[in-house]
């Protein structure tokens, strides 16, 4: 991997059928062990940027480049280094898993045919603990509130220890201690051990969030990019 | 002499009845628990028109004199390979594109069975196509139907772990490198041998309900997602075993006698979940 985490050059994506892109002409390089922050109006085009970077869209022009390999072409080689919190997480009361199996499920992708060890378990268990789910741990998943529902994906996300990391208004239904504790402790520590995330919303909080790089959208175009700090690549 | 016919008589009745349980119960319990992947992973449309495919292709055999299994597993498979990439070239929904299917392949079944020779609609092997028989198992039957219980035993043993996410979300596990196309295909694949294999026991057109009703009974009763699957096979068993032994008692058609069974048996399920509910104890 080089000095950037994501390249996009000249980056367009359409939905199947529409003529307009959902993000057009997109350049944009962020750098490896930053804290992006990716806003924008309803629209904007911030989901359709998160997932041309994951490959589950395909650009129909331009190039991406993600942790030095080529999307879609390396896109597997990508998805294994990379977790993803969408944005429509919400699963109804009969969703037959409980929440640490969902938990775990981010782990049973990097594993020989899923299957997870003792170890694995242990580090579910340790990130459910982190973020205060342990006591939910054996509930159904759909029987959760949807901020509980929210904070068992992100777990998911962290077990799998990212390289990247690409969050989709993770924090749309976390109460507010819980957006402090993973804004304040858990993302240096991702930071500092070289992840790079890019975190989408479309009303970010100051005070919790100190991103690196803001990302500007609107109506599928970059309108701006400001570097707000200065945060050494690991 | 006349004692010693009817004892005869009586072993191969017996006999009859034992493949018959047996056959019922191995392909009940498959489309029972290859209906609840095919439910979660939204294949349900797609499974339908693949069983009117292996209908459509059965007639065709009829029609043509040639051996019908292996010509409705063709036209079944053929069809699971070819739904996504039409679906896509046309630019329409895939339930929508499996629908189009389903209704051509209803057309092409009459027009073959029309075209069958002998009076159309009144010999044995067109009542076995359209509303199955116990006639049909045999012992060459139940060897496919284990080898099939077999590969899907196997198949969900070793990839139950990748399988899960993709059945809780499958563009979350896409996203994070499970090659949910390649998966989702092997389940389809799967559904269509089944179908292909239940459709001589069921007939044509009630083939689905073993796929949908013990799916939906299943539903009402489990939680977790293996438990779901465990039990949609012992309800499908379930249905075909008191279908198949309906149909011998009554002299009613096969398929009938399955796809009654299995609603009752998801009335009884339902009213059994309303009951907890009801008093308290806290459902699936």
């Amino acid at each position: 991997m080089g000095r950037y985490a994501v390249e996009l050059e000249s980056v367009s994506t359409y939905y199947y059928g529409e003529k307009r892109p959902a993000i057009r002409d997109v350049s944009l390089r962020i750098p490896a062990g930053s804290l992006a922050l990716i806003t924008g109006p309803n629209g904007a085009g911030k989901t359709t940027l998160l997932e041309t970077i994951i490959g589950i869209l395909r650009a129909r022009r331009g190039r991406v480049r993600v942790l030095g390999y080529e999307v879609p072409r390396e896109a597997a080689k990508v998805r294994r280094m990379t977790s993803y919190v969408p944005q429509d997480f919400m699963k109804p009361p009969a969703e037959p898993f409980t929440a640490r199996e969902v938990a775990a499920m981010g782990l049973s992708s990097m594993r020989p045919l899923g299957q997870l060890t003792k170890a694995d378990w242990n580090r579910v268990d340790q990130v459910l603990e982190l973020l205060g789910m342990s006591e939910c741990s054996e509930k159904p998943f759909g029987k959760l509130s949807g901020g509980q529902q929210q904070k068992i994906m992100i777990a998911r996300a962290l077990v799998r220890d990212p390289k990247l990391l690409l969050l989709d208004e993770p924090f749309s239904a976390v109460d507010r201690e819980s957006r402090r504790l993973i804004s304040r402790r858990i993302f240096p520590k991702l930071l500092n051990g070289g992840c790079t995330i890019l975190f989408v919303s479309h009303h970010p909080e100051p005070d919790l969030l100190e991103p690196d790089i803001v990302v500007e959208l609107e109506e599928g175009a970059i309108r701006g990019v400001a570097a707000q700090g200065v945060r050494a690549s690991c | 002499m006349r004692r010693e016919l009817s004892a005869g008589w009586r072993l191969k009745v017996s006999a009859l009845l034992v493949s018959s349980l047996v056959g019922g119960l191995l392909a009940g319990g498959l489309c029972g628990s290859i209906g609840m992947l095919c439910y979660r992973l939204r294949l349900m449309t797609m499974a339908f028109a693949m069983a009117h495919a292996a209908l459509a292709g059965s007639a065709l055999a009829l029609a043509a004199g040639s051996e019908a299994t292996s010509t409705a597993m063709i036209l079944a498979l053929a069809t699971a390979m070819v739904l996504g990439p039409l679906a896509d070239r046309f630019g329409i929904p895939l339930d929508l594109m499996s629908m189009i299917l389903f209704s051509t392949y209803n057309a092409l079944t009459f027009i073959f069975i029309v075209l069958s020779p002998g009076p159309a609609l009144m010999t044995e092997s067109v009542g076995q196509l359209l509303w199955g028989s116990i006639l049909a198992i045999r012992p060459g039957y139940i060897a496919a139907l284990s080898a099939a219980v077999l590969a899907s035993a196997v198949f969900l043993a070793l990839f139950w772990g990748r399988i899960n996410p993709i059945l809780f979300d499958p563009r979350l596990a896409e996203a994070e490198g499970v090659n949910v196309k390649l998966y989702r295909y092997a389940i389809l694949l799967l559904a269509g041998v089944i179908t292909t294999l239940a459709l001589r026991l069921t007939g044509g057109f009630l083939v689905f309900s073993l796929l949908y009703l013990p799916a939906a009974s299943s539903l009402q009763l489990q939680s977790s997602m293996k438990k779901l699957v465990l039990s949609a096979w012992a309800i499908g068993s379930a249905s075909a075993a008191a279908g198949l032994g309906l149909s011998f008692l009554l002299d009613l058609p096969a398929g009938s006698c399955i796809a009654i069974a299995a609603a009752i048996i998801f009335l009884g399920s339902a009213a059994y979940s309303r009951m907890r509910a009801w008093s308290g104890i806290e459902g699936p």
